[in-house]
């Protein structure tokens, strides 16, 4: 049994990844108004990125311990730059001529984009788990008192997913670009008539999105197994999440996230036989929040 | 009407009669059972997405259906048409609260909830092993005695209550009602079209059908377990037949899950597909969204039109349109 304290830590360094992946796909549910059920398979493509990379690094260069910083100063970048662009272009060819069609049919072809890359993937790579024996996920941070004790992959990983939020956020707060997405989220006509280029707006917005969830799946590598099929377990946290902050909040992403990983967390210590209903908690969280506050718990912006 | 229904007796007589061509192979009369299996999983799905919806619940259905019949028969000593029976209720109940809530908002809340559905179905039949038999699952004696044939008009019987379903929904007034509500939910809110009850009526009933199916799937192969009873694939399957053969139609699905499944026979055992066979199931829903949005139904009415030198029949692709 651990101590509150680092239960609480626990649950707190937990909520980081889910913040990362939630506002990627709350970004490109809010803005473009679409629901992509691939987020979680572009998640997976991202870690797949930063697993080669580590491969290649403590492979062929054995580079030692410096592999571990490395991995993320390195395959961030490079995976969130692939998925950027990769964004865009499945935005311009899929997506856009399906914004004038029913809701069905946006959501069926995400939806079968999902099922065709986990597949894809464990036909073309395997779909075996693998594991990246990073040495960062087992050296523990010396931390005075001894009252916590975390590995320096947990908390980099959380450092760099907060990083990554806020640095989101402040795109979103105070660039002209975040401007113009607010604005196109808000009133897609409105802001087609002061003259925002929208469909440019949307396309760079799915970008983003994809570019956060390929730093996500990074981060994933120091966590947890690589595989073809993490994505389902990762998406629907994630929109358990954006249902709870409310669709469009996207700065109540945070907050949710903070409320699932700690709750979760609290919940496998101190509830017998509690993992259960840990890993069934965010079903109860969706249920109870459309049935009680459709609306997302926070004030809708 | 009148042709599409004598067509359809036409298929079921032909489908009543079939056994006596293939009752000497096990292997196709096991293929049978499973395609009028999924011809009704198909069928139910198609009806809910004629109101908008898109339903990622139908293999979470069709497990809850596998394990109330497993239960039943093992704690309870439930014969196999009763567990099909009490399946059927259990369903029931299960889909109203599901839809109760969720089918009350925006689409989109409705396709996520019937997503994760699925997965805590899943988690609760793995984590309450003296109920569920946990990771092992749960095994009882062959349906019938392991007669395939038999097994076939039950689940003919099941086929035929979704086909039923799906031509009653496509030539009453409730075709109109949900056809307003697919183009657009306030409009027909305001013709007097009751929104969520039709909307949750057919979900349930859909729901039903998929409940029916996996009861009746548990006792024909015996077994059931976590892993296998809510496999995602089979909502995909559920989706990806009626998008490939023509949505919004009664034909369409049945004529996608003929030639889907029979491609999927071939493609498990066929290396490098195997377990990725899934990934041309993803294909076909990607493609057939993007460049042939009423699948093969769509595409033979247009070329039917273009050789008969008609006019092309317009195909309203029904949209809100932004």
């Amino acid at each position: 049994m651990e101590a509150l304290p680092q239960t609480l830590f626990f649950g707190v360094l937990r909520s980081g990844l889910y913040a990362l992946t939630a506002l990627g796909l709350a970004i490109s549910l809010g803005v473009i108004g679409v629901v992509n059920f691939a987020h979680g398979e572009f998640v997976m493509l991202g870690a797949y990125i930063g697993f080669w990379v580590y491969l290649l690094l403590s492979g062929p260069l054995d580079l030692g311990p410096a592999v571990s910083p490395l991995v993320i100063a390195l395959g961030i970048p490079l995976s969130a730059g692939a998925l950027f662009v990769l964004g865009r272009g499945v935005f311009r060819f899929t997506l856009r001529p399906l914004l004038s069609r029913p809701e069905l049919d946006q959501m069926l072809l995400t939806f079968g984009m999902a099922i065709l890359l986990q597949n894809l993937v464990s036909i073309v790579l395997s779909p075996q788990a693998q594991d990246a024996s990073l040495g960062w996920r087992f050296e523990l941070l010396p931390l005075p008192g001894g009252a916590i004790s975390v590995t320096y992959a947990r908390i980099s990983a959380f450092a760099v997913s907060m990083a990554l939020v806020a640095a989101t956020y402040v795109l979103l707060a105070r660039t002209r670009l975040g401007k113009q997405m607010r604005a196109v989220a808000q009133n897609r006509l409105g802001a087609m008539v002061v003259g925002i280029p929208v469909d440019q707006v949307y396309e760079v917005a799915f970008g983003l999105s994809l570019a956060l969830a390929a730093a996500a799946g990074v981060t994933l590598v120091f966590q947890t197994q690589v595989s073809p099929f993490l994505g389902l377990s990762t998406i629907l946290k994630a929109f358990s999440i954006v249902v709870l902050a409310g669709l469009g909040n996207l700065f109540g992403v945070v907050w949710a996230s903070l409320l699932l990983g700690v709750s979760e967390q609290v919940i496998s210590q101190y509830v017998p036989d509690g993992s259960a209903l840990r890993d069934g908690l965010f079903f109860l969280l969706i249920f109870v929040v459309l049935l009680a506050r459709p609306g997302g718990l926070g004030r809708a912006r | 009407m009148r042709r599409e229904l004598v067509a359809w007796l036409a298929f079921i007589a032909i489908a009543a009669l079939l056994p006596l061509a293939l009752a000497s192979d096990p292997y196709l009369m096991l293929l049978a059972n499973v395609m009028l299996m999924f011809m009704a999983l198909a069928l139910s799905w198609d009806v809910v997405a004629r109101t908008g919806q898109l339903s990622l619940a139908h293999g979470a259905f069709f497990g809850l259906g596998a394990y109330t019949v497993a239960i039943g028969h093992k704690y309870a000593a439930l014969p196999p048409l009763a567990g099909l029976a009490v399946a059927g209720v259990v369903g029931a109940i299960v889909a109203v609260a599901l839809g109760g809530v969720t089918l009350r908002l925006r689409g989109i809340y409705f396709a996520i909830a019937t997503l994760a559905f699925g997965e805590v179905l899943r988690t609760v039949a793995l984590q309450v092993p003296d109920v569920t038999g946990g990771t092992i699952g749960i095994s009882m004696p062959p349906l019938f005695g392991g007669d395939r044939v038999a097994s076939y008009y039950l689940a003919g019987a099941i086929f035929l209550l979704a086909l039923a379903l799906s031509l009653g929904v496509r030539y009453t007034r409730a075709h109109y009602a949900v056809t307003a509500i697919r183009t657009n939910e306030a409009v027909a809110a305001v013709m007097g079209v009751p929104v969520v009850l039709t909307k949750v009526l057919t979900f349930v009933t859909a729901a039903v059908i998929a409940t029916l199916a996996g009861a009746f799937y548990m006792p024909f192969i015996t077994h059931t377990d976590p892993h296998d009873a809510f496999e995602v694939s089979r909502s995909v399957a559920a989706l990806a037949f009626p998008i490939f053969g023509g949505i919004y139609t009664s034909v369409g699905p049945v004529i996608g899950t003929v030639v889907l499944r029979s491609l999927e026979e071939y493609l498990r055992v066929t290396p490098p597909w195997k377990e990725g066979y899934q990934v041309v199931y993803g294909a076909v829903i990607v493609l057939a969204v993007l460049f042939m949005p009423r699948g093969l139904v769509g595409l033979a009415s247009r070329m039917r039109a273009r050789l008969s030198r008609r006019p092309e029949a317009r195909i309203p692709i029904l949209g809100s349109g932004r």
